[in-house]
């Protein structure tokens, strides 16, 4: 029988520093069969190890699309996230994944796409947007909108000025809290929606962010007329086993680390506690 | 010999096979606790067994369930190393009762299914359950209501129903007929005369039960979220956040994970028993908590006991009827399983303008 808690060894590559409190760590596994067989879909998930402080989830942020390794970004809030803002590139950790459902992506290709990212929500969704951008003709109208507490406070500025330079897809971005740098709108991620023109009988809207901001972006797009399968959005819960058996991620009945995080409007909506 | 089927013998002669099994595996099973009570340990011989008992206040989840798991050993350096720590040593558990039983089937359906978990999986494997009807019950004991018992139709591998001088046997499973097999003389097929004699003393078990935990009514109305929220708030003001029914509930089986290091270069990854009681469950690093408030957390539980999703999730209520929430809640009689029933069935109606204002939102 398979073990479900042992985690694979995987090696950093790479690091990147996103803002003062955030890292991106590209990683692949040290067992070369292993890394080549790895394949994940976007919105997927792994559970990252550094042994002796313990094991936390991150989303997967890279391109599915893209074999050879995968990327993580981590804001240092606790003591795994804390011991890997130490790591350096070459560090061993051990990694178990991917883990949960995913974004459909197969299933909403014809349609236009409207993504809502808040903060750090922006990683796991950048797993959907470069697979769309891989297969750019397959969809229609692609907005993203990105929202941060301050410009400082953006993750990935070098993909979002590359993303603004592109003609096939409109990216507006919004800070809660300006600096002198900052020239764009100033203001919540949801005051961006009367910028844009969106017609929610042909879009798909996908949000992740803090529940707060999550909130009020539904309210505001089932208010434009989408719906409910329409809104796609993450379920945040505190995890520990990833496989649906510890308890500390359900909400109802659902398991947000085996029956998410991924979930429609339509499925958050019946849910007793959002 | 056949599964479902029922034989006779002699009490001492199937102590005495029972006793050999102690050669390839650990024999756990009823002795006398330090308070006149009844604990459950392995044993070095039948001979430390206890008759005279209803139920251990203790679940058997240890034994199956360890408080602490260690998952791996690993050890640290430029390229950690780490070894599963999978426990499959054989254990018979002897006289536990029905309730028990059923909450092990809960959990051998909750830890398959898509995702196996081979810790448990593997442990279940090798554990041979041995179980005793219940001949009379405690004043806490309502497994008529959950079909937790007192006596069960399957899910042991052998039952055993107590005559006296002799013991009912029902043959549950392949382990139960290898068990038998062993006996040379003395095991008699069961005439009309002893199933008729078990019939009456289970009908009598059943007139015994005192308390009444009438859960259709309250999966019903939790499932239409059709509970007065002021009653969980009453229900989470009288709560001690104690987490004691969850730890001596024989369905529940939530846990934490965590790494322990037993030198500066080595440690465990470990599990041990969790309690969705416990404020910081669901507190999360950056400091979030959804359910900061001990009336969320006495919701979340009660959901999960008695919600048509978990029930369809699960294939049964989450309660067996084993009555130990009535006996270690703090908040004494008014928070165990048959007393938030009774609540909400009886309290827990919403205001008719209530009910129209959620008929109008959902």
């Amino acid at each position: 029988m398979e073990n479900l808690y042992l985690p694979q060894l995987a090696v950093i590559d790479q690091i990147v520093d996103e803002t003062p409190d955030t890292k991106t760590f590209t990683l692949h596994f040290l067992d070369e069969r292993y890394n080549k067989a790895f394949s994940y879909k976007p919105g997927q998930f792994v559970e990252v190890s550094v042994f002796g402080k313990g094991e936390a989830p991150f989303g997967l942020c890279s391109n599915p699309l893209r074999k050879g390794n995968f990327r993580i970004t981590v804001r240092a809030t606790g003591t795994v996230t804390n011991a890997l803002h130490e790591a350096k590139v070459g560090d061993v950790f051990g990694v178990r994944g991917p883990l949960g459902n995913s974004f459909p992506f197969e299933e909403v290709m014809g349609h236009d796409i409207l993504i809502v990212a808040g903060g750090i929500g922006l990683p796991p969704l950048r797993s959907l947007i470069e697979p769309i951008f891989d297969k750019r003709n397959k969809f229609g109208e692609f907005t993203i909108l990105y929202g941060a507490r301050t410009p400082t406070d953006r993750v990935y500025k070098d993909a979002l000025e590359e993303w603004a330079a592109r003609d096939d897809v409109r990216l507006l971005q919004t800070v809660d809290r300006a600096d002198e740098t900052w020239t764009g709108p100033v203001g919540v991620v949801t005051t961006l929606f009367e910028k844009i023109k969106v017609d929610p009988k042909r879009t798909f809207a996908f949000t992740c962010g803090p529940p707060i901001m999550i909130r009020f972006v539904i309210q505001d797009l089932l208010a434009m007329g989408f719906a409910d399968d329409h809104i796609i959005s993450t379920l945040e819960r505190y995890m520990k086993c990833g496989v649906g058996k510890c308890g500390h991620c359900a909400i109802g009945h659902k398991y947000i680390c085996v029956d998410g995080p991924v979930f429609s409007w339509r499925q958050i909506k019946v849910l007793p506690e959002r | 010999m056949k599964v479902g089927q029922k034989y006779t013998i002699d009490k001492q002669a199937f102590l005495a096979v029972l006793d050999s099994l102690r050669k390839g595996a650990k024999l756990i099973g009823p002795t006398p606790g330090p308070d006149g009570d009844v604990v459950f340990r392995e044993v070095a011989s039948v001979a430390e067994f206890t008759f005279d008992y209803v139920n251990e206040f203790d679940p058997v989840k240890r034994f199956l369930i360890p408080h602490r798991q260690d998952l791996f050993r690993f050890t640290l350096g430029k390229r950690p190393t780490f070894e599963p720590l999978v426990d499959s040593s054989p254990q018979v558990l002897c006289g536990i009762r029905s309730c028990d039983v059923k909450g092990i089937l809960h959990w051998d359906k909750f830890f398959s299914g898509t995702y196996l978990d081979n810790y448990y999986l593997e442990k279940r494997a090798n554990t041979t359950i041995i179980s005793v009807a219940c001949n009379k019950p405690l004043d806490t004991c309502f497994c008529i209501c959950c079909d937790g018992g007192p006596w069960l139709e399957a899910g042991f591998d052998l039952q055993l129903t107590d005559f006296g001088d002799r013991y009912l046997i029902h043959v549950g499973s392949k382990k139960g007929i290898a068990i038998l097999e062993k006996i040379k003389k003395g095991l008699v097929a069961a005439t009309q005369e002893d199933l008729q004699r078990r019939k009456e003393l289970m009908a009598k078990c059943d007139s015994q039960m005192v308390p009444t935990a009438y859960v259709a009514k309250a999966i019903i109305q939790i499932t239409n979220n059709r509970v007065r929220e002021e009653l969980w708030e009453e229900m989470g003001f009288e709560c001690f956040s104690c987490g004691g029914c969850t730890h001596v509930c024989p369905v529940c089986t939530c846990y934490d994970v965590a790494d322990y290091m037993e030198s500066p270069t080595c440690g465990v990854r470990l599990r041990c028993w969790d309690s969705c009681q416990y404020s910081g469950f669901t507190r999360e690093a950056s400091g979030h908590n959804p359910r900061e408030k001990t009336k969320e957390r006495i919701k979340r539980r009660f959901y999960h006991k008695l919600s048509y999703a978990y029930v369809k999730l699960d294939g049964h209520q989450g309660c067996v009827g084993c009555g130990r929430c009535i006996t270690v809640c703090e908040a004494i009689g008014l928070l165990d399983l048959p007393a938030v029933v009774k609540r909400l069935r009886r309290e827990g109606q919403p205001e008719p303008e209530q009910l129209g204002a959620q008929r109008h939102s959902s």
